[in-house]
C-alpha cells in the first residue's frame, strides 16, 4: 500500500513537473507592460500638455523592457541583414525606433478610455509564442497579437499583429522593394531623410 | 464601404505604436558598447567582461540573421506571414493611390472632422450601427453562398432584433451579452475565395480605394443588394453613402495617418496591409467552415482546436 503511494507521488510530481515552464508567462509578460503603460497614460499628475515629454520618457522605458528591437529590425531586413555592416546595422536599428516612435507617439498618447484584454497564448514553437489581446474602445474591438521570443529567460516582443497585418511583414515587404534595386547604404539614406523631414 | 476598406487596411496598422518609444538615451549606448566590446581592455577583470558579454545587444547586431526553424505542427500558422499580391499595373495604381490621398486630405478628412465637431460619438456610433444593418443582406447572402447556414442564421436572427428592438438598426442588441449574435464578418470576395477563387492582382480603384481583381466583386454586390443603392434619384443615393463614409471616417480620423507617417514607401505598406487583410480573414472563413462540417469534428482536429490543445 505504501509503496503504491510513493509510486502515485512520484508519478504526480513527474507530471507536475514536465508541463511546460513556458505557459502563461509571456502573456503575464506582455500584459503587465502593457498595463504600465495605461497607468502612464491615466496618470492624472501627467495630464498637463506640458508633461507630455515625460510622458515620453516614461513609456520609452517601457517599450524598452518589452520589445526586442534587434529583433524586429533582423526580421524586417531577412536576409539582406547579412549584407549590412555592423555599423549599418547599428544605424539602421536606431533609425527605424526613431521613425516608429515618431509615427506611433501622438497615437499612443491619445488613448484614455481604452480598455485592454489579453485572453490567449498560442504556441508557436519552443521559444515563441503568440500572444492575443484586443482594445476596446467604445465604436470598436481591435485584435492585436504580440509575437514574443524567449531569450536569456525573458520574453521579448518581435512582432506585433494589428488586425492581421503584421508589422514586420509590413516593413519587409518596403525594405525588400528597396534593396532589390539598391545597396543598403541607399535605404539608410532613405530613412535619414525621412526622419530629418519631422 | 467605399474608402472603408482602404482606411480599414489603415486602421490595421495605426495601432502598431507598440513598436515605438524604444530609442531615446539606449541609442548611444548601443555604439558605445560597440566601441567598447570591439577594444576589450585588458584592464577589465574577467568578471567584467562575461558580464559585457551576456548583457550585450551588439551580440545580437553582430549575429547574422537566421531562418526560424519551424515546428512541422506549426508551419501552417507560420507559412502564412509570406503573403503577396502581384502588382502589375504598379505606376498606374500609384497614380490613384495618390489621388485618393489627396482626396482624403482635402475633403473627406475636412469635412469628417467638421462633422464630428458637432455630432456626439454615441450618435455617430449609432449612425455606424445603421448602415451596418442595411447591409445585412450582403453578408446573409455570403454566408449561404459559403454554405455557412449557422452564420447565415444568426445573420437573419440579428436583422430582425436590430431592426425592431434596435430601432431601425441603430442599436446593437443582438451583439449583447444575453443574445451574443455576433456580425458575420464576410463578403463576397472572401466567398469566391473560399471557394478557391485566387485573389488576382492589386487594383487600386480611384475614390473605392484598394481591392484584388477578386475582391472588386465587393464594389459589384455593394451596388446591387445594397439597399441604398436604389435610392431615388441617383445622386440622393450618392449622397448618403457619401454621408455614411464621412460619419465612418469621423470615428477613426488619425489611423490613416499614422499608419502613413510610419511607412517608408506608403504605397507599398498600403498594398502589403490589404493582402495580408484579406488573406487571413478568407483564412479565418476556411477554418471556420471546416471546423463546423462534422467530418473535420470526427476526423483530423483543425488548426484551432490544435493549438488550444497545446495551451
Amino acid at each position: 500500500m505504501k509503496k503504491q503511494l510513493t509510486g502515485l507521488i512520484i508519478i504526480w510530481a513527474l507530471l507536475i513537473f514536465s508541463l511546460p515552464a513556458f505557459a502563461g508567462v509571456a502573456l503575464d509578460t506582455a500584459q503587465k507592460s502593457v498595463n504600465g503603460v495605461l497607468d502612464v497614460l491615466r496618470d492624472p499628475k501627467l495630464k498637463p500638455a506640458s508633461a507630455t515629454e515625460l510622458k515620453k520618457e516614461k513609456l520609452r522605458v517601457i517599450y524598452k523592457n518589452m520589445f526586442d528591437e534587434v529583433e524586429f529590425s533582423k526580421r524586417t531586413l531577412t536576409r539582406n541583414w547579412n549584407t549590412f555592416s555592423p555599423a549599418q546595422r547599428t544605424e539602421f536599428v536606431t533609425l527605424f525606433e526613431q521613425i516608429l516612435e515618431n509615427s506611433y507617439a501622438d497615437k499612443i498618447l491619445s488613448y484614455t478610455n481604452e480598455k485592454v484584454e489579453f485572453y490567449k497564448e498560442n504556441k508557436l514553437s519552443d521559444t515563441q509564442v503568440e500572444v492575443q489581446s484586443k482594445i476596446i474602445t467604445s465604436s470598436k474591438e481591435i485584435p492585436i497579437f504580440y509575437r514574443m521570443i524567449l531569450k536569456d529567460g525573458k520574453w521579448k516582443v518581435y512582432d506585433v499583429v494589428i488586425e492581421n497585418v503584421s508589422l514586420v511583414q509590413n516593413y519587409r515587404t518596403q525594405f525588400n522593394d528597396i534593396l532589390a534595386k539598391d545597396k543598403p547604404e541607399k535605404l539608410l539614406e532613405t530613412l535619414r531623410k525621412k526622419l530629418n523631414k519631422k | 464601404m467605399i474608402v472603408c476598406v482602404f482606411v480599414l487596411c489603415a486602421q490595421g496598422l495605426a495601432y502598431g505604436q507598440e513598436t515605438s518609444f524604444t530609442v531615446g538615451p539606449q541609442d548611444e549606448s548601443v555604439s558605445q558598447q560597440i566601441v567598447s566590446s570591439a577594444k576589450a581592455t585588458p584592464d577589465l577583470t574577467s568578471e567584467d567582461q562575461s558580464k559585457t558579454a551576456s548583457n550585450n545587444p551588439t551580440d545580437e547586431l553582430s549575429e547574422d540573421y537566421h531562418e526560424d526553424e519551424i515546428l512541422e505542427e506549426y508551419a501552417a500558422k507560420i507559412k502564412e506571414e509570406k503573403v503577396e499580391i502581384a502588382d502589375p499595373l504598379e505606376p498606374l495604381n500609384r497614380v490613384f493611390h495618390e489621388f485618393n490621398d489627396k482626396l482624403y486630405f482635402w475633403a473627406l478628412k475636412p469635412v469628417a472632422q467638421g462633422y464630428k465637431a458637432v455630432v456626439p460619438e454615441p450618435a455617430r456610433v449609432s449612425v455606424k450601427n445603421f448602415f451596418s444593418n442595411l447591409a445585412f443582406p450582403a453578408r446573409f447572402l455570403s454566408c449561404l453562398l459559403q454554405a455557412d447556414f449557422s452564420g447565415a442564421a444568426t445573420e437573419a436572427g440579428r436583422f430582425t432584433i436590430n431592426t425592431l428592438w434596435g430601432i431601425g438598426g441603430l442599436m446593437d442588441p443582438s451583439s449583447g451579452k444575453e443574445l451574443n449574435l455576433q456580425k458575420q464578418d464576410t463578403d463576397l470576395g472572401q466567398t469566391l475565395g473560399v471557394w478557391g477563387v485566387g485573389q488576382g492582382f492589386y487594383i487600386v480603384w480611384p475614390v473605392f480605394g484598394p481591392y484584388s481583381f477578386r475582391d472588386t466583386v465587393i464594389l459589384a454586390g455593394d451596388y446591387f443588394i445594397y439597399p441604398v443603392s436604389y435610392i431615388n434619384p441617383w445622386y440622393a443615393s450618392w449622397g448618403v453613402r457619401a454621408y455614411e463614409e464621412v460619419n465612418a471616417t469621423s470615428l477613426r480620423i488619425g489611423d490613416y495617418e499614422a499608419l502613413k507617417d510610419a511607412a517608408i514607401d506608403p504605397y507599398v505598406a498600403f498594398r502589403d496591409a490589404y493582402a495580408q487583410y484579406r488573406f487571413k480573414k478568407i483564412k479565418a472563413r476556411k477554418t471556420k467552415l471546416t471546423l463546423s462540417a462534422p467530418a473535420a469534428q470526427q476526423g483530423k482536429p483543425a488548426d484551432a482546436e490544435l493549438l488550444n490543445k497545446e495551451n
